[in-house]
């Protein structure tokens, strides 16, 4: 354990944790749209910013992927902290000014949001979907597309790879904003434009997972696909 | 150029456009990027420079604007989106909208991307758009006036970041981290290709001046862009190893390129590339010149040299082994059909110690870079008791460490100077300690003392050390009265190496220098003979693996405008700019580097095994996600 310095609140912090899960701990509301206590820090929403001292001077930090060190001196509450958040926000609803989850937070933090109801589901680069996919399922079918030197890409996407896909639908049920879809259609799961098909569970006959997920739980836990064909609830 | 009417650079303003005379910049203390050819103002990551009073502050501001806009990954909220929002306050400004209000405001989220945006790209770009804003306010309420239009023609640009800068071949080192960190291999290993064609080779030897000038220097601890870029190599051939492609056009012209290291290599490649026959001349029956004959396995494995080497055959570069060139016969070569020729012959002579006896030819002593090569080359050696190997240097270090690998017994490195000047990578000193080599210092050699033509002992005398000398390292200096002897059965003499040039037989005489190296143009790689170029080692005596490969790609180039009769372009100089400094002060957690695990040193003391391990794909993409991606760039009219 070793001594941090919260809003003026001399309190005892795990090695290794970073602000942000020590500020919640403290029950401080510090707003994030990317993070997701599973998955590893992305830092790109910048809205969880904070004011951290470093060598005597104050400066603004994510609160989501700085590790606490011994004495770090961290402030959660100032008109710095409000107005880098805000400006954050303000950026994200300038993009994205029709999309629910954006228009909530910049709502949130003072910026002025139109009345109209937005009705876009716009992808707002969180990486939460990429993250979910690559560390939660395992599988990497969704990763960022660079842009920089020489890399013709106007706007920055996610690519998804069908071939290693298997449909098990995280990325839809993570995402934000509803910009990744998933239908189902009897024995069909559509997403990423890609069609699954289903298995029916051999007890109550529900179309229950598709194929390739349950094909990929057997490589991967080598428990024989046969026995993997009965649902959840009827197991 | 050299006056100023105005300059931020580095956030030292220098004003000069109310009447007062104009004052050198580089006078004023400020290095900034020299520009090839006259140019009116730059603008750049460390502040706006004018130079012509009657510049166009505000377009050069917005095309400034549109080339970060491309840099910018887009993966944070606030830096790309930023530089949205103020380029279209400036589509506005030109329609009329906008007041002092809307500068303020381009000022706030400039101010604000500084500060909160995740990597240095995004914490740097905007200050000189601040700047511009700021001390040219006046030129940007006349476009919102409609007095003064907005030029979006005649700019040119350039990025560089640190790590490219320190490169001598100047890879996209951020590009190819970045590639690595979204999980994207393959491409990742095209990118390092425009530049290295060696890179499982690079990954695993190279000396890695990038890592001595990342940013996270000043943070934490430097990336391991060297073992990304084995990694990026590694994975590749993990999965089969793909083909390099074929050339893009055909042309006529053949190139004959005399030796096969990494010049030798990297010119044949990116010649094939733009379509000409190539064929190299090697005197060794294994391509790669120092690469496969000078380094140990223990260091680069023999496969993945060959396998780089096979991908470069694959494109149609024919090669020629066990071809020694004693006279280079340029009209020869021209009636063969060979329109220019490269002279990359490398140094492979090891130089004189200067001490008595050494010419005596006597068996126990022995030249490190023949050692090395006998090694490479199969030959069995056998191991003796004790063995003394002279010179500071990483063929020094290659010359021991190999010799406990083939089962001496006693293994002694004899330096003239102190640890502190050795000139060896630290990790193979290191590395070397690991697997008991001793060093002694501050001992030079005098006398090779032999009977009957064998080896008895080593005559040495004591050093201290004195002033320093050209090379800024402490002069040694004998200590009289300490000569003392030091019995072996084998001394390695290992302290430098030269060319041995063949005979070119031409018109005009080959020009050498001093030390016996090829005489070219600094920027053509030309010799005094025409239509032969030469580069690499025997240009610049033994350097590293990277320059070398470096001087190959720049080669290919200048073959290319010589044998097409063009001019080859001149880029923008960062030389003595600080690229690894930038303004503002916004903060960048720690994070440490990822670590590879070596072989156990009792293990590797037993063969010729790789030593070091590589990054797992996870480790590697954990690795690069530490790159703050420090892509500078630069504007101008």
């Amino acid at each position: 354990m070793i001594d941090i310095v919260i809003n003026g609140r001399k309190v005892k912090a795990k090695e290794g944790t970073t602000i942000l899960e020590n500020a919640r701990e403290l029950r401080l509301d510090i707003p994030t749209l990317c993070y997701h206590e599973d998955l590893s820090p992305f830092g790109a929403c910048r809205l969880c910013a904070v004011e951290v001292k470093v060598n005597g001077t104050w400066h603004v930090a994510t609160s989501c992927n700085t590790v606490v060190e011994k004495g770090m001196e961290i402030k959660t509450d100032t008109d710095q902290v409000r107005e880098s958040r805000k400006l954050a926000a303000e950026l994200l609803y300038y993009k994205y000014p029709d999309t629910e989850a954006v228009r909530e937070i910049a709502e949130k933090l003072g910026v002025d949001v139109y009345d109209e109801k937005g009705e876009d589901h716009d992808c707002i680069l969180c990486g939460l979907c990429v993250r979910t996919c690559r560390e939660i399922v395992g599988v990497s079918a969704l990763t960022f597309l660079d842009r920089g030197p020489g890399r013709d890409l106007d706007e920055p996407k996610i690519d998804f790879n069908p071939t290693t896909c298997i449909g098990c639908g995280s990325c839809a049920y993570i995402c934000p904003t509803g910009f990744v879809k998933m239908e189902a259609e009897d024995d069909k799961r559509i997403i990423w434009n890609k069609v699954f098909k289903m298995v029916p569970c051999e007890e109550c006959g529900r179309y229950f997972a598709p194929e390739d997920q349950l094909r990929y739980i057997s490589r991967t836990t080598g428990v024989p696909f046969e026995k993997l064909t009965t649902c959840v609830s009827c197991r | 150029m050299d006056k100023v009417a105005f300059s931020s650079w580095n956030g030292k303003i220098i004003d000069n456009r109310k009447g007062k005379a104009s004052k050198a910049l580089k006078s004023a203390g400020v290095n900034f990027p020299e520009l090839p050819g006259k140019a009116d103002a730059l603008m750049g990551w460390n502040g706006l420079v004018v130079m012509n009073p009657k510049a166009d502050v505000v377009s050069l501001t917005l095309n400034y604007l549109k080339e970060a806009r491309k840099i910018s990954c887009g993966e944070c909220s606030v830096c790309m989106i930023g530089i949205d929002k103020i380029i279209d306050m400036f589509e506005l400004m030109t329609e009329g909208l906008g007041d002092q209000g809307a500068l303020a405001e381009i000022e706030r989220i400039a101010n604000e991307v500084s500060a909160n945006a995740k990597c240095a790209f995004g914490q740097s770009a905007l200050f000189p758009v601040s700047d511009a804003v700021k001390y040219y306010k006046k030129d940007f309420l006349d476009v919102i006036k409609g007095g003064r239009k907005i030029d979006a023609a005649g700019y040119r640009s350039a990025v560089t970041a640190p790590c490219i800068e320190a490169c001598p071949a100047s890879l996209d080192i951020p590009g190819y981290i970045e590639l690595i960190k979204n999980r994207r291999f393959a491409e990742s290993l095209n990118l390092i290709r425009e530049k290295c064609i060696l890179p499982g080779v690079v990954g695993r030897v190279c000396t890695h001046p990038c890592e001595q000038a990342c940013v996270r220097n000043y943070i934490d601890e430097p990336l391991s862009i060297r073992l990304l870029k084995r990694a990026a190599a590694d994975f590749d051939l993990q999965e089969g190893g793909g083909s390099l492609g074929g050339p893009r056009t055909a042309k006529k012209e053949n190139v004959a390129v005399i030796g096969s290291g990494p010049a030798g290599l990297a010119a044949a490649y990116n010649l094939r590339v733009m379509g000409y026959g190539v064929t190299i001349f090697e005197t060794f029956p294994q391509a790669g010149g120092m690469a496969a004959v000078g380094i140990p396995g223990y260091r680069l494995p023999a496969d993945i040299l060959s396998h780089e080497i096979d991908l470069i055959k694959r494109m149609g570069v024919e090669l020629k082994l066990n071809t020694k060139m004693e006279t280079l016969d340029v009209d020869r070569l021209k009636k063969e059909g060979y329109d220019a020729v490269f002279l990359a012959v490398g140094a492979h002579k090891g130089n004189p110690m200067g001490a008595r006896g050494e010419d005596a030819g006597c068996e126990g002593f022995v030249d490190g870079v023949e050692f090395l090569r006998d090694i490479n080359l199969g030959k069995k050696i056998e191991p003796k008791k004790k063995v003394l190997i002279i010179g500071g240097g990483n063929v020094a270090l290659d010359c021991a460490r190999s010799c406990v690998r083939l089962g001496f017994k006693d293994v002694e490195i004899v330096y003239r100077r102190s640890r502190a000047e050795m000139p060896a990578r630290e990790e193979e000193i290191e590395g070397a300690e690991a697997e008991g080599v001793k060093i002694m210092y501050l001992t030079a050699p005098l006398e090779i003392v032999a009977s009957e033509g064998r080896l008895e002992c080593l005559g040495c005398v004591k050093m201290k050390l004195g002033k320093p000398d050209e090379s800024g390292r402490k002069r040694p200096v004998p200590v009289k009265g300490s000569e003392h002897t030091i019995e072996a059965d084998m001394v390695i003499c290992a302290i430098g190496q030269s060319p041995e040039l063949p005979v070119v037989k031409a018109k005009k005489k080959l020009s050498t220098t001093p030390w016996g190296t090829v005489e070219v143009d600094a920027v053509t790689y030309k010799t005094s003979v025409e239509g032969v170029f030469a580069g690499g080692d025997c240009v610049t005596g033994p350097a590293t693996l990277i320059e070398a490969l470096n001087a190959g790609n720049e080669v290919a180039k200048s073959i290319d405008a010589y044998l097409q009769n063009a001019k080859p372009e001149k880029g923008i100089s960062f030389k003595g700019v600080e690229v690894g400094k930038h303004r503002g002060d916004a903060f960048v957690g720690k994070k440490a580097a990822g670590k590879v695990d070596l072989l156990d040193s009792k293990k590797r003391i037993k063969s010729f095994s790789e030593v070091e391990g590589a990054f797992a794909a996870a480790d590697a993409m954990k690795e690069a996600q530490r790159c703050l991606r420090c892509y500078r760039v630069v504007v101008w009219q």
